[in-house]
């Protein structure tokens, strides 16, 4: 490892889907990558969660459960209706009730918190806000005002069909759509010109929603001018500095916290309208404040998968062999959010000469999107699949053979190579332990009502993570170690894997090993925990922090060993010379006493690569013919994910994947009243998501491998990936059940029974 | 009025907090049960009532009067864990962690009701509690993995 200095260079870096170009540090070096043949003894294995305890015990601290001394409670009152100006609403009456503390309402708020603003724009919208002593007093007084809200009410749309109706009500000034996004290589007309087979679909999918079992929610508590805030959130830094930014003070008077969360699945990613409201309370009234979403706020304002509506031709010759993707796309948006479109995946999945796509947002009167586990990808993978799938049928081919034959052996999107994509291995693994039979060679289903059906969808996505990422790996005079990176454990593992890899690289035991994140006031930075980089970009980091760490162990081991620095190494958190000599971190940190040996490290640039994570999932479902109830029976699915530091922790987020995909291919879907503007099911009941009842048997892997091109640590991330194929390969068995495609999703029965119909 | 939570009798005001479950942890400290949906629908707030399962949040404090309370800061003794809080940490059954204090609540009563369940019977039994991060195959794991122990208490 030779050491130069830092400089500043250009890098890529993909974010849900998103390039961006960003100028980053040239790590003062980078150590040699973990290939597949190196030998590493902790990480790829299994260590058990590392704040597990915590968790079956509740003692592990969530947001909600943090309570300081004299705190009070703030509630939000939000917009009743989708469209209108708010004419008259009567704080007082709330103020004047005992336990009330303070009452917020139209211009209260500093402009940067975009909160409490007189044009209300969809139903939800923060109006008002009241902080009192006790949770119960500040939803009573919520109620009175809410009770004294008159909006004078203007038309609205909340579908597609209506914001782009010729007389649509104006959503937003600038207008109800933006100009579509083309994106194109080749000549389609060429392709379409030179195909032998034409399939044309529409695809419909829903609004979903993240649901995530602990709400957003902050506390926040100011001491003089310095304001700490406890927080829900995959990014603590990028809540300081939105929290900073809009209330007008420097990052280094806000502290953001975060230490344990009931999940985020996207929707995290920032300050909130809980945020700005607890703080501003808790600095008027010089007491800390707690603000959390109940649950109706929870699945009205706090984020969403956005519907979308595809029209996707795909052509081929009769080998299959594509010769155009063309892709027509309405995404609605809500009254804001960025485009995390489904057009994407129709530029990366599969070879194909000829791919123009286009995508149109709407914004209607609902609350904005953001961004889901796998943003885009999902939807355009429903579409995309489905047309892969139909297209399989018209040409008689198994589905499987027909993605092999137009498998991407580089990112075409891009012109790239990619770091490493064993796909076609995927199909290979998942064939046998599905036991895949060809439908056109399998017997047709026997005459019943219950009908088997068995399907098969692919999946790409970005998890090449990238910089900035930092971290510090601090040996303890006692010869324990501290990672300390301030990044933020959704529940994924990360606090394991981290740990995992300071291990392995400094070669201490993992036991002495422990990882400190979550904190902004003490930690270096790193960024969010989305679009599954949090491995990739981070675990590079700790990596070479633990690398440099090691680097002074072994030089200060030298001096005291007497020994050349060549001859030792480090194993098991001790220093061991190739003559058989032996120091434990211990001992020799004892006779360091009190000097600190604190190796720093960072993320380096991206490889000018496609750095991807695909894979491959098989589904058996029963579908009750005369019912449309479909049952999920099994799922295989195998992925690519380069090395996996912990395949516990992994396979417990393709679990996750499988089944959150599971909700959304069946049953999961926001309703808006189309007359009022309102969500009818925001709540946990109505709002369905997959209970233990609901799920098959799944059977969920990945390969064996490592991806050395990617990064030094081998790893790609993995937490999107899963959930983008579940839903098309169920929606493929149901179509190979019933003989009839359902191109809307979810497969409720109705879906189901009115597909059969036609 | 008393009611004995964790085999401890506790004074809990029920005009300060209607439900059990912002008795349990606005008045007592116990954060473990959780609140993720105030009605009932998600199960976060799972705790035990004289042996019966139910959702703290929809149980009045008031109706709650001398009762046995078990919450799952009781189900450890210290930090001895009981078999099924050791089976989750093993089978890794805890993702975000937040709906755990209720799944661990409604597998013991479901193992103290039957100690050797079907797969189907588990499903069923636990069906009344959500989990969004899909940690569902690895709770069945968990809870199978005491009943084929046999441990006479999960």
């Amino acid at each position: 490892m030779s050491r130069e200095r830092t400089r500043f260079v250009q890098t890529t870096v993909e974010v849900e889907g998103r390039t961006e170009t960003r100028v980053v540090e040239v790590p003062a070096f980078e150590p040699a990558p973990w290939t597949a043949d190196t030998p590493l003894s902790i990480v790829g294995t299994s260590p058990l969660r590392v704040d597990a305890f915590e968790k079956v015990t509740g003692r592990a601290r969530y947001t909600a459960d943090i309570v300081r001394p004299g705190m009070l409670y703030a509630v939000i009152v939000r917009a009743p209706r989708a469209k209108g100006t708010l004419t008259a609403i009567d704080l007082e009456t709330a103020r004047s009730l005992p336990g009330v503390r303070a009452v917020m309402g139209i211009g209260d708020a500093p402009a940067g918190t975009r909160l409490f603003k007189r044009e209300v724009s969809y139903a939800g919208q923060p109006l008002a806000a009241v902080c009192a002593e006790s949770l119960d007093t500040a939803e009573r007084a919520a109620r009175v005002i809410a009770a004294s809200l008159v909006i004078e009410a203007a038309p609205h749309a909340v579908t597609v069909d209506d914001a782009i109706a010729p007389d649509a009500p104006q959503v937003r000034k600038a207008g109800n759509t933006t100009e579509p996004d083309i994106v194109q290589r080749g000549d389609v007309a060429r392709g379409l010109a030179e195909a032998e087979v034409t399939i044309t679909r529409e695809y419909r999918t829903q609004v979903a929603l993240h649901s995530a079992l602990e709400t957003h929610g902050a506390v926040c508590e100011w001491n003089d001018d310095q304001l700490t805030v406890w927080e829900s959130t995959q990014g603590i830094f990028r809540v300081r500095s939105d929290v900073a930014k809009a209330l007008g003070l420097p990052q280094a008077k806000v502290r953001v916290i975060k230490d344990y969360m009931g999940g985020g699945f996207g929707a995290k990613n920032g300050a909130g309208a809980h945020t700005y409201t607890a703080a501003l309370f808790a600095r008027t009234l010089g007491a800390p404040v707690r603000c959390v979403n109940d649950r109706r706020a929870e699945q009205t304002d706090s984020g969403n998968r956005p519907a979308t509506v595809q029209k996707v031709t795909i052509a081929a010759r009769k080998d299959g062999t594509l010769t155009a993707l063309v892709l027509d796309a309405r995404i609605p948006l809500g009254i804001s959010g960025w485009e995390g479109g489904p057009a994407q995946i129709f530029h990366e999945m599969y070879a194909c000469p000829n791919v123009r796509t286009s995508e149109t947002c709407v914004y209607i009167n609902a609350s904005g999107m953001q961004a889901f586990r796998g943003p885009g990808y999902v939807e355009g993978a429903f579409a995309l699949e489905g047309a892969m799938n139909a297209l399989a049928r018209a040409l008689q081919m198994d589905p499987v053979v027909l993605r092999l034959k137009n498998l991407a052996t580089r990112d075409e999107r891009a012109d790239r190579e990619f770091s490493g994509n064993r796909l076609d291995e995927c199909y290979a693994e998942g064939m046998r332990r599905f036991s895949w039979h060809s439908p056109v060679s399998r017997l047709p289903s026997p005459v019943s009502r219950l009908k088997r059906g068995y399907g098969v969808a692919a999946q790409t996505w970005p998890t090449g993570g990238g910089p900035p990422s930092y971290a510090h790996v601090r040996i303890n005079s006692d010869g324990s170690v501290d990672v300390l990176a301030g990044t933020q454990d959704l529940g994924t593992g990360s606090r394991t894997i981290l740990a995992q890899i300071a291990a392995e690289a400094l070669g201490a035991r993992f036991d002495t090993v422990r990882a400190v994140i979550g904190d902004t006031e003490r930690l270096p930075y790193t960024g969010n925990s989305w679009g599954s980089m949090t491995t990739p970009s981070v675990g590079p980091a700790v990596r070479m922090a633990a690398e440099d760490a090691k680097m002074q162990l072994l030089e200060a081991a030298a001096q005291m060993m007497g020994l050349p620095l060549v001859v030792l190494s480090t194993r098991d958190s001790h220093i061991v010379s190739t003559d058989g000599a032996s120091l434990s971190f211990g001992d020799l940190c004892r006779q360091l006493g009190n000097i600190q040996i604190v190796g720093r490290g960072s993320r380096g640039p991206n490889p000018e690569l496609a750095v991807v994570t695909v894979g491959a999932q098989f589904a058996e479902v029963e579908v009750d013919a005369e019912t449309g109830v479909v049952r999920v029976v099994r799922v295989v699915a195998v992925h690519d994910a380069g090395r996996i530091i912990n395949p516990a922790l992994a396979e417990s987020q393709l679990h996750g994947g499988i089944i959150q995909g599971i909700g959304y291919a069946l049953f999961e879907e926001r309703h808006i009243d189309r007359a009022r503007g309102v969500t009818l099911n925001a709540n946990l009941h109505d709002y369905m998501i997959p209970t233990m009842a609901d799920i098959p048997a799944i059977d969920a892997s990945f390969l064996d491998g490592a991806d050395p091109a990617a990064n030094h640590v081998g790893a790609r991330g993995i937490a999107e990936p899963p959930i983008i194929p579940t839903a098309p390969a169920i929606a493929a068995a149901v179509a190979d059940a019933l003989g009839v495609e359902v191109c809307a999703l979810p497969l409720t029965p109705w879906r189901v029974l009115g597909a059969l119909a036609e | 009025m008393l009611i004995t939570i964790n085999g401890s009798p506790r004074q809990v005001d029920p005009s300060r907090s209607p439900t059990l479950l912002a008795a349990l942890r606005d008045q007592l400290g116990l954060t473990g049960p959780k609140l993720g949906c105030d009605h009932g629908e998600c199960g976060a707030c799972t705790v035990r009532l004289d042996g019966d399962l139910v959702y703290a949040c929809l149980t009045l404090t008031a109706a709650c009067e001398n009762a046995q309370v078990q919450t799952v800061e009781g189900l450890a003794e210290g930090n001895t864990l009981a078999p099924l809080q050791q089976a989750f940490i093993t089978h890794d059954a805890a993702q975000c962690g937040y709906c755990t204090p209720g799944q661990l609540l409604a597998a013991a009563a479901l193992l103290e009701r039957n100690p050797h369940p079907t797969d189907a019977e588990i499903r069923t039994a636990m069906s009344g509690n959500l989990c969004r991060c899909g940690t569902y195959p690895k709770i069945i794991n968990a809870i199978r993995a005491v009943s084929d122990a046999g441990t006479a208490a999960p």
